[in-house]
This record gives C-alpha cells, sequence and structure tokens, in this order.
C-alpha cells in the first residue's frame, strides 16, 4: 500500500503549474511560451489523475486523457499559426508582433 | 520495506521531474530546453505509475514525450535560420514575474499543507484500462466522439495553415 501522502503530488503539481508560468512571462521567444503553456497542462493532468487513484470510477483519468487530446490539437494549430507568424515577421520572438498589419 | 522503496522511487522521480524544469527556466538554448522537457514528461509518467494510472503513463510517454516534443523540434527547426540566428534567446521582466511565480507557488503550498487532505476510500482495481475503455463507449460516447471530431478538424485545419505559409 502505498504510504505517499497526496499532498506530495499536488506541491509537485503547483510546481509544475508556477514554473510553466513564470516560462510564459519571462522568456521572449513563442516556443519557449508554447513549452511553458505545456507544463501547465500537464500539472492539470497531474491533479487529475492523483485525485481518481482512489476513484473507483475513473473519471479524473477520463478527463485527463481528454485534455492531453486537447493539448495535441493546441500545439499542432499554434505551431502552424507560429509559422505563418514566421513568414510575416520574420521572426519568433514575441516583442517583434507589435502590429496587426499584414 | 515496501514503504521506503515506493518513498525512494517518488523522490528520484520528482527530482527527474523537477531538475529539467529548473535547468529549462534557466537556460537560453530552445533546443536543450525542449530535450530537458522530454526527461520532465517521463519523469511525470513514471509519477502516474506511482498513482496506478498504468494508461494515463503510456499515454503520456507516447503524446507527449513522442508525439508534441517532436512536433516542438519541427517547429523550432523551421521558425529558425539556425546557421545564421543561432537557437538562444533572451529573458525579460526577471523580478517581476519571478515575484508573481514564487507568490503563487507559496500560497499554493500553503493552501494545500494547510487542507490536509488525504486518501479515502478503496484503491482502483487492477483492469482499469477495461474500465476506461467502458467508460468511453457508454458514459462518455458523446465526449469520446466530440474529441475525435476536434482533433481531426484541429490536424486539417494546422496542415492548412501551415501550407498556405508556403515554404520559408
Amino acid at each position: 500500500m502505498s504510504a505517499i501522502p497526496l499532498t506530495y503530488y499536488l506541491i509537485l503539481s503547483a510546481f509544475l503549474l508556477c514554473s510553466g508560468l513564470l516560462m510564459v512571462l519571462i522568456k521572449k521567444n513563442a516556443i519557449f511560451v508554447l513549452l511553458g503553456i505545456e507544463l501547465m497542462l500537464n500539472a492539470a493532468n497531474l491533479n487529475l489523475v492523483a485525485f481518481s487513484k482512489f476513484n473507483p470510477n475513473l473519471d479524473g483519468q477520463i478527463f485527463a486523457i481528454f485534455s492531453v487530446v486537447v493539448a495535441a490539437a493546441e500545439a499542432a494549430i499554434a505551431l502552424a499559426i507560429l509559422l505563418n507568424i514566421y513568414k510575416s515577421f520574420n521572426s519568433s520572438d514575441l516583442d517583434d508582433l507589435n502590429t496587426m498589419e499584414y | 520495506m515496501e514503504i521506503a522503496i515506493s518513498n525512494i522511487l517518488f523522490a528520484f522521480f520528482s527530482a527527474m521531474v523537477v531538475l529539467p524544469i529548473i535547468y529549462m527556466l534557466i537556460t537560453s538554448n530552445i533546443i536543450r530546453a525542449a530535450f530537458a522537457l522530454v526527461i520532465s514528461l517521463l519523469g511525470l509518467a513514471a509519477i502516474y505509475v506511482l498513482l496506478n494510472a498504468e494508461l494515463m503513463a503510456v499515454v503520456q510517454i507516447l503524446i507527449y514525450a513522442g508525439g508534441i516534443i517532436v512536433l516542438l523540434l519541427f517547429g523550432i527547426m523551421l521558425t529558425r535560420r539556425i546557421s545564421e540566428e543561432g537557437v538562444t534567446t533572451e529573458h525579460r521582466n526577471l523580478l517581476l514575474s519571478g515575484v508573481i511565480a514564487c507568490l503563487l507557488m507559496g500560497a499554493l503550498t500553503w493552501f494545500i499543507l494547510e487542507s490536509g487532505l488525504q486518501w479515502t476510500g478503496d484503491p482502483v482495481a487492477i483492469d482499469q484500462v477495461e474500465r476506461v475503455g467502458i467508460s468511453f463507449m457508454t458514459d462518455y460516447l458523446l465526449g469520446f466522439e466530440l474529441i475525435a471530431f476536434i482533433l481531426l478538424v484541429a490536424l486539417v485545419g494546422a496542415s492548412y495553415l501551415a501550407k498556405r505559409s508556403g515554404n520559408i
């Protein structure tokens, strides 16, 4: 029987969320921002799976799998948009994207 | 004895998750950060195994460490002329962002420790892949079909967007 308390998993998840937020805030490159968003999505997944460990319905795992699929779709769309931005602005730094003109 | 072993495993895999993330925060090389994220996601899959969620661990390895990382590496290679610009980037707003993230981390840790949540109920049985499959085909059938359709539309839209951008 596992003796690791639930709170350890929750603190690990909180660390993932905060480091993802920090990465979104401090990095200049758009790809780094996407990496930070992936970390925050993983924090949500870890919470869902941890809370469903003793739940016989396994609802948490099912929601976590839905969330993984949405994350995959989000990464694909975001990178396609990023390619278009790079073609228009010749840069993937967020500080350079300061106009709506195409 | 078993308790000690599971605690050691949890500490090891937590370090495997946390240390690459700290490296990602301090490095400015995008490719190194993407490979550090691979290590971190594999550690997270091991944590899912410790949580008795084997299906979720396999999904994590297949989709995150296999799919999304390859997509991100393609994104890095296609949006950078590596020989000219290099793959490094810069930091900004370090002080304010650090203060915000540390405050959020402190508040969340305080609330989690204060709540004193405990495990309740009986552990999940071993046949959970079968039960997740049955749930997908009965209780969550509408959500399952919707998510499949969303994934299809997103991938077709992504390929259309990427094609329109032409060769760069």
